[in-house]
């Protein structure tokens, strides 16, 4: 095991070495040379306008500078493969957008240059990261990406379902459980809420979501292994097992798709769940593609019905597992200076808001002056001002300890929501579900020193 | 008696197979609404076209149609070579050790691709091939050839040997006679194994998926599984694909479904 | 055989060379793409390869993990159960669809084409169309939407929501795409038994059960035993329908070989171990294998 370690040193060693060498220049952004072609490598989101818009911010730098960029997309699924098959076939972007655990992933595999340097200008240029979003930028005290934004998740609730059985909008877990038992009709197929243990970020997401929130990690603050046999772990496991009871689930909800709670709760079956803004995206258009006004009048209720909550809290906290996008140069780049030139202009607040415009609030900017200035974007509505929020909450994988390897595995070995499963499924009992996690966990940092 | 569990057989059995077809059908003629909605299920109403143009305008779907068209017919063409040269070689000529090729080659097209999948992503990553239709024009044959070889071994065995004799005997090497005699006679057997090297082609997903990762690259299967957007469910869209991407395969078999198949069970059963 | 130029057709090894010409292509393909990632696929099982790192030779390793990864278990039981139960009702349903064609002199051809288009479907395009069938939510689901209609249930049923169920579903789809193969299998295999056994069956007052019993059944043995045999070995290996239909859940209810070494290569990184599942199914291949060999090669001489 030591013999890993030290291999992984060295490699990083001789990787900050060969860094060095490439380090910025002090003043001003890095010099582009006419003709550059960079690869990128960014996100496709649910909202596809925002791709676009993207991709557009892009094409504008390689105006400015003669250059050029070809854009190229990774999808929520294939996002681990893609780059996996990158990396092991050296053909890397040279710019990629990484989400949360990449970045730690990645520099731990020596891919990605040492941007520390580079990072204090963005700081002067567009403001610093709030101080819970920038350890995902970071191994072992050094920069690796500059973040850019979050995509934060909400509890999405039908405001006319509450209302009419007169209980308030909840705003902890226990309250959402409560709610969900005063608006349950089975009969009618309606139910008071879905929240799916599925191998996607609605499940695991959230999962992380109501641990941390209940101040349950299984890293310690250094992030190394920490035994999850506690009793808020208990809590939590009741909690996320009891919403399977007493019919306040539909009863497929465990088998849901990406997409299920979306469907479900658009179609007005379930009461509540857990989602990033593209709910109110779907409805956004849902109403501009109105067929009469009648429809439309329809639609328009709807929208304003559906409600997005801060995400819930629990008796440590209001914590929301959240995708923190960050932008990072990939060491087998060939012109990285003209990459850090790209990345700055992307981050910068002008090019950040008018991406945002177009991101129907699911992209909430991280760096200080960027949140500044969408500040009246957000301002919308209610959910908007919401979702501009995102940062306030956010928690990484690998909460309370920095983003590592291991904790990205733990969450990509779907332990996290095997284990709720196989209580609701299997019957196995609350104890021994938590005793397989955490086996499961150990054996993951065991094998993956860090 | 019999006439009548016939009937009745084959009015189940016409039921089981074409109810999914004809569901699939119908959704890919629903509004997103109506899917959504659930409004009135067995029949799209409003009927639309709004999936297909919608497929065809907003996603890479004619991209991917024509990754998987290139790479069927690159692939069956070298497998068809492949396959008759090997398949004549073991059928006709006679050479120690022909009976292990024989099964040799059986045994090959056994070996999975769940096995394969890693370390060949290796190979073909080593030979600059991974990320492009070249990848999947070597791995392809891979299953395509064992297979069509075996079945072709058969046909050619069935085939009766007087013809070649003859020619044989008239002077012509043994190319000319595989040439000018034998591949004449074999068509149907040729039809056959190529149309199931395009149907394998046409058809492959877990290759397709780990070789390639350009999204203006990949094949047709592994595009549909990439319209579940894993948060924006086009299931319309993806009926409408499902449709089109059908279609071919449907038309060609419909043409040639006699010769296929007899090619197939010329394999099989006749040993 | 009277003189001839060059070539002789009784002399054993005087066409070697030709032979060799023929099967070079697929030799070079078999050596460079088949038996040479083969044996790199067993040199990675005895690492602990993971994606980024270089890899080390831990020996035995990953094979003794697996051994006791109780999901790995799991994996184990449900390729079985997939395999065998969906084999089977292959077996018995392609025997009703020959039987049925082979009733119908009339359009046979026809229908048998007809008959065949599940298996000329992509299995991706299976899949999803049977999880939209197995859907829960009534107005997308078919068979829930059909079965509320008809008044036979009340509430839908989450037909993938179980293991059992899930199971179930996947069954189906692999089935339904399959089974027609099993059919026109044997109804050629039907077609060639010759009439003349029925002929005196009949004369000797035997009834149609008695018929195929006695007759059909025994007849199709070889053809039977060689596609079962091929479609076990297949079947086992499979990972589109799983895959595209429940991921292998839910939880690891549906998990199989083939989605199970795909979610540890390329979700956890760890190619070691990913390929280490694949390699258990060996085996089972090994034995599939001889045992076809037999039943095949037995009749070609």
């Amino acid at each position: 095991m030591s013999q890993r370690h030290v291999s992984r040193r060295t490699v990083l060693a001789g990787a900050l070495g060969a860094t060095a060498a490439l380090s910025v220049p002090r003043m001003g952004f890095p010099a582009v040379k006419k003709g550059t072609a960079l690869r990128m490598w960014i996100l496709k989101t649910y909202v596809e306008p925002t791709n676009k818009a993207i991709e557009a911010s892009a094409q504008r730098w390689a105006q400015k500078h003669g250059a050029s960029v070809t854009v190229e997309y990774f999808t929520f699924e294939d996002m681990q493969t893609k780059y996996v098959a990158a990396i092991e076939s050296k053909s890397t972007p040279d710019v990629g957008q990484l989400e949360t655990g990449a970045p730690a992933r990645f520099a731990g595999m020596g891919q990605l240059l040492d941007l520390s340097s580079f990072s204090k200008e963005i700081d002067s240029q567009a403001g610093k990261a709030p101080a819970n979003v920038a350890p995902v930028t970071m191994l072992d005290g050094k920069v690796y990406s500059i973040p850019w934004y979050v995509m934060g998740a909400f509890w999405y609730v039908w405001r006319d379902v509450l209302d009419k059985a007169k209980v308030k909008m909840p705003s902890t877990f226990a309250e959402a459980k409560e709610v969900a038992q005063a608006v349950t009709r089975p009969k009618d197929n309606f139910y008071g809420m879905g929240q799916s243990w599925n191998r996607t970020a609605d499940g695991y997401g959230v999962m992380q979501s109501l641990m941390y929130s209940y101040g349950v990690g299984w890293a310690d603050k250094s992030g190394k292994y920490k035994s999850i046999k506690t009793k808020e772990m208990q809590a939590v496991m009741k909690w996320a097992t009891d919403i399977y009871k007493d019919n306040l689930q539909p009863a497929d909800t465990l088998t849901w798709t990406g997409s299920g709670n979306n469907e479900n709760f658009i179609a007005k079956n379930v009461a509540q769940t857990s989602n990033g803004p593209s709910i109110t995206f779907a409805m956004e258009n849902a109403v501009a593609k109105a067929t009469d006004a009648k429809d439309k009048k329809m639609k328009e209720e709807a929208l304003a019905n559906a409600v997005a909550l801060p995400h819930l809290g629990g008796p440590d906290g209001r914590r929301m597992q959240a995708i923190a996008m960050s932008m990072g140069v990939f060491k087998g780049s060939k012109d990285p200076e003209a990459a850090m030139s790209l990345i700055a202009h992307l981050v910068s607040p002008e090019e950040t808001v008018m991406v945002m415009k177009d991101s129907y609030g699911q992209f909430a900017p991280v760096l200080e002056k960027a949140k500044a200035a969408s500040k009246d974007y957000f301002n919308k509505n209610e959910n908007y001002r919401t979702f501009g929020r995102a940062a306030e909450w956010f928690a990484p994988t690998g909460w309370p300890g920095p983003v590592t390897a291991a904790a990205a595995e733990v969450q990509a070995s779907n332990v996290l929501t095997d284990a709720p499963a196989k209580v609701i499924v299997d019957k196995w009992s609350v104890d021994q579900a938590i005793e397989w996690e955490d086996k499961k966990i150990k054996e993951i940092y065991d094998t993956l020193k860090g | 008696m019999t006439r009548a569990l016939t009937w009745i057989g084959l009015v189940l059995f016409l039921l089981l197979i074409l109810v999914p077809f004809w569901w699939i059908a119908s959704m890919s003629f629903k509004t997103y609404e109506q899917i959504q909605f659930a409004t009135s299920i067995y029949v799209p109403k409003p009927f639309t076209w709004e999936n297909y143009t919608g497929l065809w305008t907003e996603t890479r779907f004619p991209l991917w149609l024509r990754n998987s068209l290139v790479t069927a017919l690159v692939v069956t063409l070298v497998t068809s070579v492949v396959a008759s040269l090997g398949g004549y070689a073991v059928a006709r000529l006679r050479f120690p050790g022909r009976e292990m090729v024989a099964s040799l080659i059986l045994i090959l097209y056994l070996i999975p691709p769940a096995l394969l999948f890693i370390p060949l992503y290796r190979v073909l990553t080593e030979l600059g091939a991974t990320n492009h239709l070249a990848a999947l024009f070597l791995a392809y044959p891979t299953f395509t050839v064992p297979f069509c070889t075996w079945l072709l071994i058969g046909f050619f065995k069935a085939l009766p040997e007087e013809l070649e004799e003859a020619a044989l005997i008239d002077g012509a090497g043994r190319v000319t006679a595989f040439v000018r005699v034998l591949l004449p006679l074999a068509a149907p057997g040729l039809v056959a194994s190529a149309i199931f090297a395009f149907t394998l082609s046409w058809n492959e997903f877990l290759y397709a998926l780990v070789f390639i990762q350009d999204e203006t690259l990949i094949t047709v299967p592994v595009g549909l599984n990439l319209l579940i957007y894993g948060d924006v469910f086009h299931w319309g869209q993806l009926m409408a694909a499902s449709v089109i991407t059908t279609i071919p395969v449907v038309a060609l078999y419909v043409f040639i479904h006699r010769w296929m198949a007899e090619g197939l069970v010329a394999g099989s059963v006749k040993g | 055989m009277s003189a001839r130029t060059g070539w002789s057709l009784g002399a054993r090894g005087r066409e070697t060379g030709t032979a060799l010409l023929f099967l070079l292509p697929l030799f070079v393909l078999v050596v460079g793409l088949i038996f040479y990632p083969f044996y790199r696929a067993i040199w990675l099982s005895l690492t602990d390869k993971l994606v980024g790192y270089p890899e080390r030779f831990v020996g035995l390793r990953n094979y003794e993990y697996l051994a006791q990864d109780d999901a790995f278990q799991q994996v184990i039981w449900n390729s079985v159960v997939f395999t065998v139960v969906s084999v089977a009702l292959k077996v018995v349903t392609g025997l009703a669809m020959a039987l049925v064609l082979n009733n119908l002199i009339r359009a046979r051809n026809f229908l048998r084409g007809l008959f065949l288009l599940p298996w000329i479907t992509s299995t991706v395009i299976i899949a999803l169309t049977w999880r939209w069938m197995f859907d829960s939510f009534p107005g997308r689901g078919f068979l829930n939407s059909f079965l509320l209609d008809l008044g036979l249930l009340s509430q839908p049923i989450a037909f993938m929501a179980t293991p059992a169920g899930a199971m179930a579903a996947v069954v189906i789809a692999n089935w339904w795409r399959a089974f027609p193969f099993f059919g026109v299998s044997f109804l050629a295999g039907m077609v060639s038994i010759p009439r003349e056994l029925y002929e005196a069956a009949a004369v000797d007052g035997a009834g149609a059960s008695r018929r195929f019993w006695h007759i059909t059944l025994p007849g199709l043995k070889h053809v039977i035993i060689v596609t079962t045999l091929l479609s076990f070995i297949l079947t086992i290996n499979d990972f589109n329908i799983i895959y595209v239909m429940t991921r292998g859940g839910p939880g690891t209810a549906t998990q199989v070989f083939a989605t199970y070494s795909y979610q540890v290569a390329f979700g956890q990184l760890r190619w070691g171990r990913g390929v280490t599942i694949s390699i258990f199914v060996v085996p089972i291949l090994v034995v599939g294998i001889i045992l076809i060999s037999r039943y095949l090669l037995r009749d070609r001489r």
